[in-house]
């Protein structure tokens, strides 16, 4: 009885302590090794990891127009790749123009460009209030902004005007802006950080791959070149070459390559390390493009075009820099190509369509898959300012003053061999108007330019016509259904689609 | 006599050891006056009654009659009385005189209402029983070879549907009672011994003396916080009071298990035939290909072993079972296993008149190998292409990559130990109270290990393709997971005159903390097992990117815990044996709610007219019971991550900046939470009608149920303008939805001579219907869900919809010409010979607009039947179970980025106008893979799920070789099933109630058929 005497007022004892004390916190668990988001960023330490965290996103897989290169697929420079089959219904309509709203990789595209937006907006949102050195602070803020306007230029050249999002809680419902209404946040934005980012040298060199100055003017001049407002396209592309900040790689191949990674010619670059996925550091870019099959480096995604291989000129140098053939040797590595892929592929009546070839831009010297993960995507170049500007200056009618920068991409392409690409001399802007196209076509090829040069020349309609562009409708890309969808009406569907 | 003394003591010391030991009842009791032996046999069919309880009346002393209803007992004294008791009997009293052989015959009870049913924190009588409760006993337990309890009750409860939809050895079974009621996770929960878990694979079904499965809201309301899935209750084994003779049982099987059905695909002719017909010219002679049966490859037959050894028994103040199990089972597909080890020990001690105390505690070591998935591999890779080259090599397979180089090199483990243990002291006190407090742990610590070897498949060419691993990577994790419950309950039960109260107040706190961490290392020094460690060489530095070794695993190291709180009350009232009225009240709070919504409150109110005790029925003879009942109530869930409250900063973000590249840190917002999530609540009413008919050989169980779930925690898609991401969702409380439908169990059992046999069959109506979703919450009206491998959606719930139904287009024929094709809206890349889509909403077009319901993953109608004979120590049992009303979409036809074998339907296709009119021409991909219903098939079936013959021996023959009983038995599993689906199996389910019914390649359920053997000495 002893015991029982114990236990009947042990429990009970222990119960009531238990019961009157510690029930609310009982019922308090902190999270484990999570901030939330209220609590950051708040520390000047804060502000560096969110800033950092913005460029991220241009790594990420998905970033690069959902995950495959469809830009330069959906041109006349390149096609679906590698063996007939693979990913035949989902890169495949890219193509042919046979996509839909619900194609593959759409939607993911359109929510990597959010994420990104995100996470600029809370820099721009709570940097601002954080106690720091205020240059620091400004630099932080513009270099978000500079990333907000990149997104934003993205969406409105693929999708026109997209609902506009400037702070990190927008409302459940969100129509879409018009198109200008984005435009105006771009530049806005561009031009804050044109304003208050350090030129290129005042960075650390293990600073590079941060938006510059230059990089906002440099991206000024091409949205300005989209808007066909020439006037500030020129005053921004000029003041990129004025700033004496960049220069051309002396060899072609390096514009693109390891040797060139955060060198003179690189405007804005994606940073990457030879890791074999993109949370380690790796970008998925150069995997899904690499040589297929033996050796072994990708996917073999974004095959160069008969047509693009035929149209450079004569013993240019920058073919081999754009494209590699079967039975190349490329820093030692011989390429044999992938077995299921047809070498040559012929149509019923015998016309090559296709040779089995790969994208060279992305090539990274090594040893296996993981090396083309290292690839430094650019997505502006030195060369891109100098026809930038050629182009400006010749649409406000200054061919001659167009002449030296067109010409100096075209010098530093013959690398030396005067037998080869002479100097262009024309000065009816019109004819220049066309060699400038043709030069970007040859000097930024396979870097998923061509599709929206097309569009916003207005050319569209004619080169892509044969492969099924439709004028009127293949211009911006169709909203995903699945947004559509969520949005419950609010969002609209493009025209004609 | 002092070394007498010592010795005294010692054997109390040790017999106190082992007591506590579990080993009690070898201890022989001390001598006793007298032994009476005797039998017990039934008055109704005079035959003998094993298994009957005898008690010397007053004391703890007892014993079980044996497999021949014989039982010898020793008594004190001449005035001792014998209670001789057995189930669905009136127990009787006798007096001993000067009898040494006491022979008993026991009269049937009027009705077998009297059964006792454990619900939560108590047993209560069926007769007393407001609720729904539907229940297993250990005989049906073990009748399935299967490594989770559960699966025995697919077909043998209504209102239960359990679906194996998975042969990979050591998967569990998805188990919905009465419908999908959420959009999270629908699972029941489950209460062993009184810890609440979510999973019961660890047990050994042996183990098992019961399982409750509390289906209405009355019976589910004392887990208020958890039970709107529906609660199932397992009880496992202990000895019985007064069983002083120790009962041992020795259940042994061995069984073949085969891949029960082979899918239907093409052969090397028939496929190169078609393809010819895409690709003109790919084959140049199609009788000269090769015809790989990949299938045939993968699978073989493989054993399945089950062993269990127990002892159970009682002292005077104690009872006992223990028990070790043995479990192994081989997949049909190479590198995959599991085996388990079990071992049980029960113990209750009677430490005074008034203290209880106990413990029940399982110990279970596992191990598990899993095959990476060939079974699609097999399905899709072309049968023109062989499995090796000449040289032996493992010859490369386009797409898919060969599933057999694939299996060669795999080798993925989790190996683990999980602990389940409960003790608890129960204090009876002023004659009507009694006060138990339970302390409980439930402990899993796993261990997980990949290791892949260097390889590479070499195209036929010498080139390498696309299989390849570089470097050998291994991959290491280790999780644990312990959960503690504590709960302490006060009852008070008397009986007044013609009134009955049992009431119960409880309070109880649990608390979950979980972690996990994983490294992943490459180049490991050597292939073999014995080098799967990892060293800082194997790991990734990302400063040092020596050798390209990559990488972490996302989940370095993450933690995760949460706790709730619950006051529990219960009061039932019985009058007069006819009139029962119960009240249930349940408070819970979680930790995984913000403070304002931590707590909530679940009522249940029920109501039973026993009818036939009132003195009108006494004239019906025919109708021995007769009850009807009521119940409504009010039940929670809070199904989700412990964190979904918080809006998360993503910290693991790494930038690259600076000359060739280095890492640099980065943090931003991830997916934003919802700070306003509160508990999910579900409405069940329930009527139901409980009958016996003719002295009880016809019984039946009817109810009727109506449950709503309100506030449903779901994940939404948010507008990517929230800049979660893609394929990301957030939880809301945003939806509703409705269960209803008639649930019925009828059994006859009678017998013929010596012939006894009984026929039961059972059968419940579900339907599933969405009320709400989004809503001024949520952003999503329209649940989207159903990914298939290629990430097209195909699944919608909307308002008015099963949850989870089929999303595409709806098809009506093929085109047969140019003039139809024009004369119909269509999409621009369908042709001559495809399939023609529905202009739903009739604006001439075809476009994603067009798409709608397309069937329901949810069947309407699930039953099952059970018969069995016994004659002569031969008995034979068989279960029957299927399920209508459901659809199968057939995921891994409709998704093709490469050319892969087909079924053997594309032998019927559309070769020209007039040829077909449901299957499209041919084709390796594009338009016709479009979602719609081409690839929705009927889910509906009928499986003889199992089979059992046995015999057992006669008792003069085994007791001579000092055996109670020997029984031997072959059984067979899954022998047979009557389905138009053409996958491997038509059970195909999912944990994702949104993406279930999806069948995208599983590894297909086994036929078992197995031998064993039974002894109980």
């Amino acid at each position: 009885m002893k015991v029982n005497i114990k236990l009947i007022f042990i429990i009970p004892a222990i119960l009531t302590l238990v019961v009157f004390s510690g029930c609310s916190k009982f019922l308090q668990k902190d999270l484990q090794n999570e901030l939330t988001q209220q609590s950051f960023p708040t520390t000047a330490a804060d502000a560096l990891l969110a800033t950092n965290a913005t460029y991220e996103i241009l790594r990420d897989w998905y970033y690069n127009s959902g995950g495959y290169p469809i830009l330069d697929i959906m041109s006349d420079d390149a096609r679906k790749g590698s063996n007939p089959d693979d990913q035949l219904s989902t890169v495949g309509p890219y193509d042919n123009f046979t996509f839909s709203p619900t194609q593959d990789g759409l939607d993911r595209w359109w929510n990597t460009l959010y994420v990104g937006v995100k996470r600029a907006n809370v820099v721009i949102q709570f940097v601002p209030a954080i106690t720091m050195d205020p240059a620091r602070r400004t630099r932080y803020v513009a270099e978000a902004k500079f990333i907000r306007g990149l997104l934003y230029f993205d969406f409105v050249r693929a999708w026109g005007g997209v609902p506009l999002v400037t702070n990190v809680n927008p409302p459940q419902h969100l129509a879409r802006a018009t198109k200008d209404q984005v435009y105006a946040l771009i530049l806005e934005d561009l031009q804050f950080a044109a304003d208050n980012l350090p030129l290129r040298s005042e960075y650390a060199a293990n600073d590079l791959g941060r938006a510059t100055k230059g990089a906002a003017q440099s991206l000024l001049a091409r949205v300005y070149l989209f808007m066909h407002d020439y006037v500030n396209a020129e005053k921004y592309a000029m003041d990129v070459i004025h700033s004496n900040q960049y220069g051309l790689e002396p060899v072609y191949i390096d514009a693109n390559g390891v040797n060139g990674n955060n060198g003179k010619e690189s405007v804005l670059e994606v940073g990457a390390i030879q890791v074999e996925n993109t949370e380690g550091g790796g970008a998925q870019y150069g995997n899904v493009q690499g040589v297929r099959g033996t050796p072994n480096r990708g996917w073999g995604f974004n095959r160069p075009t008969v047509d693009l291989r035929n149209s450079f000129e004569t013993g240019d140098p920058r073919y081999k820099g754009t494209v590699i053939n079967l039975g190349d040797t490329i820093d030692g590595v011989p390429i044999v190509g992938d077995g299921p892929t047809p070498d040559v592929t012929k149509d019923p009546q015998g016309n090559i369509i296709e040779i089995e070839c790969y994208n060279r831009k992305v090539w990274v010297p090594g040893n296996n898959v993981a090396t083309q993960f290292g690839f430094h995507r650019r997505l502006i170049r030195y060369a891109d300012v100098l026809l930038m500007a050629a182009e400006a200056l010749n649409e406000n009618s200054k061919p001659a003053d167009a002449l030296p920068y067109l010409n100096q991409v075209r010098e530093r392409a013959r690398q030396g061999n005067n037998a080869i690409l002479p100097d262009i001399t024309t000065t009816i802007q019109s004819d220049l108007r066309d060699l400038i196209m043709v030069e970007r076509r040859h000097e930024l090829g396979m870097e998923g330019w061509r599709f929206w040069d097309l569009v916003r020349t207005g050319k569209a309609p004619a080169v892509l016509g044969p492969l099924g562009f439709v004028a009127g409708k293949h211009e911006l890309l169709p909203v995903p259904q699945s947004e559509i969808d969520i949005s419950q009406g609010t969002l609209v569907q493009n025209p004609n689609w | 006599m002092k070394q007498s003394y010592v010795h005294g003591k010692f054997i109390r010391f040790i017999r106190t050891v082992l007591i506590f030991l579990f080993f009690g009842a070898i201890l022989a009791s001390h001598a006793q006056v007298r032994t009476i032996t005797g039998t017990v046999t039934a008055s109704d069919t005079k035959e003998s009654l094993p298994g009957a309880t005898i008690l010397v009346k007053g004391t703890a002393t007892g014993s079980v009659t044996d497999i021949d209803g014989r039982y010898t007992i020793k008594v004190p004294n001449e005035k001792a009385v014998l209670v001789i008791s057995y189930i669905g009997y009136t127990p009787q009293e006798v007096e001993i005189g000067k009898n040494s052989v006491v022979d008993v015959v026991l009269v049937m009870k009027k009705t077998t209402l009297d059964e006792v049913v454990v619900i939560g924190y108590g047993t209560v009588r069926k007769s007393d029983l407001s609720g729904s409760v539907g229940s297993v006993k250990s005989e049906d337990i073990t009748k399935i070879t299967a490594l989770n309890p559960v699966q025995s009750l697919q077909g043998i409860v209504a209102g239960v549907q359990v679906t194996s939809s998975s042969g990979t050895p050591g998967e569990s079974p998805i188990v919905r009672i009465r419908g999908v009621g959420t959009f999270n996770s629908s699972d029941p929960i489950y209460v062993v011994d009184g810890i609440i878990m979510d999973n019961i694979a660890y047990l050994n079904c042996g183990d098992i003396t019961s399982m409750e499965v509390l289906k209405d809201a009355s019976s589910t309301a004392m887990y208020g916080s958890r039970g709107a899935n529906g609660v199932i209750m397992v009880t496992t084994k202990q000895g019985k009071v007064g069983q002083e003779k120790t009962a041992y049982s020795f259940t042994g099987e061995v069984g073949m298990q085969n891949l029960a059905k082979k899918i239907n695909l093409l052969n090397g002719h028939d496929f190169a035939m078609i393809s010819n017909e895409i690709n003109p010219g790919s084959y140049n002679n199609i009788d000269a290909v090769p015809s790989t049966d990949w299938q045939k490859l993968i699978f073989r037959t493989a054993p399945i072993y089950n062993f269990q050894l127990s002892a159970s028994g009682a002292t005077k103040k104690s009872q006992f079972y223990i028990s070790g199990g043995y479990f192994k089972q081989e997949g049909i597909i190479e590198k995959s296993k599991y085996e388990r080890i079990t071992l049980q020990m029960n113990n209750t001690y009677q430490v005074s008149p008034f203290v209880k105390i106990g413990n029940t505690l399982t110990f279970s070591p596992y191990t598990q190998q899993i095959a990476p998935d060939v079974t699609y591999a097999a399905y899709r890779a072309k049968p023109t292409l062989v499995p090796y080259y000449s040289d032996g090599s493992f010859a490369s397979v386009p797409g898919v990559g060969n599933p057999l180089a694939n299996l060669a090199y795999s080798n993925n483990f989790n190996k683990g130990l999980k602990a389940v243990g409960n003790l608890y002291a129960e204090i009876s006190f002023l004659k009507a109270f009694a006060l138990k407090s339970g302390f409980g742990v439930d402990a899993d610590y796993n261990k997980s290990e990949n290791f892949t070897p260097a390889f590479t498949v070499y195209n036929s060419d010498g080139t390498i393709s696309q299989q390849q691993n570089l470097l050998s990577t291994l991959s290491k994790g280790t999780s644990e997971d312990l959960t503690w419950l504590w709960e302490n309950t006060l009852t008070f039960q008397k009986e007044l005159g013609k009134h009955s109260i049992n009431a119960l107040a409880g309070y109880t706190m649990q608390n979950t903390s979980s972690s996990a961490m994983g490294l992943l290392g490459s180049n490991i020094l050597r292939d073999n097992a014995n080098f799967w460690y990892i060293n800082p060489n194997n790991i990734y530095d990302p400063n040092n990117n020596v050798n390209n070794i990559n990488s972490f695993y996302d989940n370095v190291n993450i933690s995760m815990n949460y706790s709730m709180i619950s006051y529990l009350f219960r009061v039932n009232y019985v009058f007069n044996k006819r009139y029962i009225l119960t009240a249930t009240f349940r408070s819970d709070g979680s930790s995984k709610f913000s403070e304002n919504n931590r707590f909530a409150s679940f009522p249940s109110f029920a109501a039973a007219w026993n009818v036939s005790q009132e003195n009108f029925m006494k004239n019906l003879k025919f109708i021995n019971k007769l009850k009807v009942r009521a119940s409504w109530g009010k039940l929670g869930n809070d199904k989700i991550p412990y964190n979904s409250r918080y809006a998360e900063v993503a910290s693991n973000i790494i930038t690259i900046f600076g000359g060739n590249g280095s890492p640099n840190s980065g943090a931003s917002f991830g997916i934003n939470g919802n700070p306003n999530l509160k508990w999910e609540v579900t409405t069940q009413t329930d009527i139901g009608l409980e009958a016996g008919l003719f002295n009880d050989r016809l019984t039946g169980e009817f109810d009727y149920y109506h449950k709503t779930t309100d506030d449903i925690l779901i994940l939404l898609s948010t507008p990517g303008y929230y800049g979660n991401g893609p394929d990301q969702k957030v939880w809301y409380n945003a939806a509703s939805a409705l269960n209803r439908g008639f649930e019925f169990t009828l059994t006859w059992r009678d017998k013929i001579g010596k012939l006894k046999y009984n026929v039961s069959v059972n059968g419940t109506t579900i339907h599933n219907e969405v009320l709400k979703i989004g809503g001024a919450s949520g952003v999503d009206s329209v649940l989207v869900g159903g990914y298939l491998g290629n990430g097209i959606p195909v699944t919608r719930s909307k308002v008015g919809l099963p949850i989870g139904a089929f999303y595409g287009y709806q098809t009506n024929g093929i085109f047969q010409t140019q003039a139809e094709l024009n004369a119909y809206p269509h999409m621009s890349q369908a042709g001559v010979g495809d399939l023609r889509f529905v202009d739903v909403n009739g604006d001439g077009i075809i476009d994603g607009r067009d798409r709608t319901y397309i069937g329901s993953p949810i069947p309407t109608f699930i039953f099952g039947c059970n018969v069995g004979f016994e004659f002569k120590g031969i008995d034979f049992s068989f279960n029957i179970q299927g399920q209508t009303g459901n659809k199968i979409f057939n995921a891994k036809q409709a998704v093709r980025p490469d050319p892969y074998n087909f079924e053997s339907s594309v032998l019927n296709r559309w070769t020209g106008p007039g040829t077909s009119t449901t299957e499209p021409r041919a084709s390796f991909g594009g338009y016709n893979y479009t979602p719609s219903d081409h690839f929705i098939q009927d889910g509906s079936f009928i499986r003889l799920r199992n089979i059992i013959v046995g015999y057992t021996l006669p008792a003069n023959w085994s007791r001579k070789i000092t055996m109670q009983s020997i029984r031997l038995y072959v059984k067979a599993d899954n022998l047979y099933t009557l389905t138009r689906y053409t996958g491997y199996s038509p059970e195909i389910a999912s944990g994702d109630v949104i993406g279930s019914g999806i069948d995208g390649g599983i590894y297909p359920i086994t036929a078992v058929f197995s031998f064993g053997v039974n002894l109980n000495f």
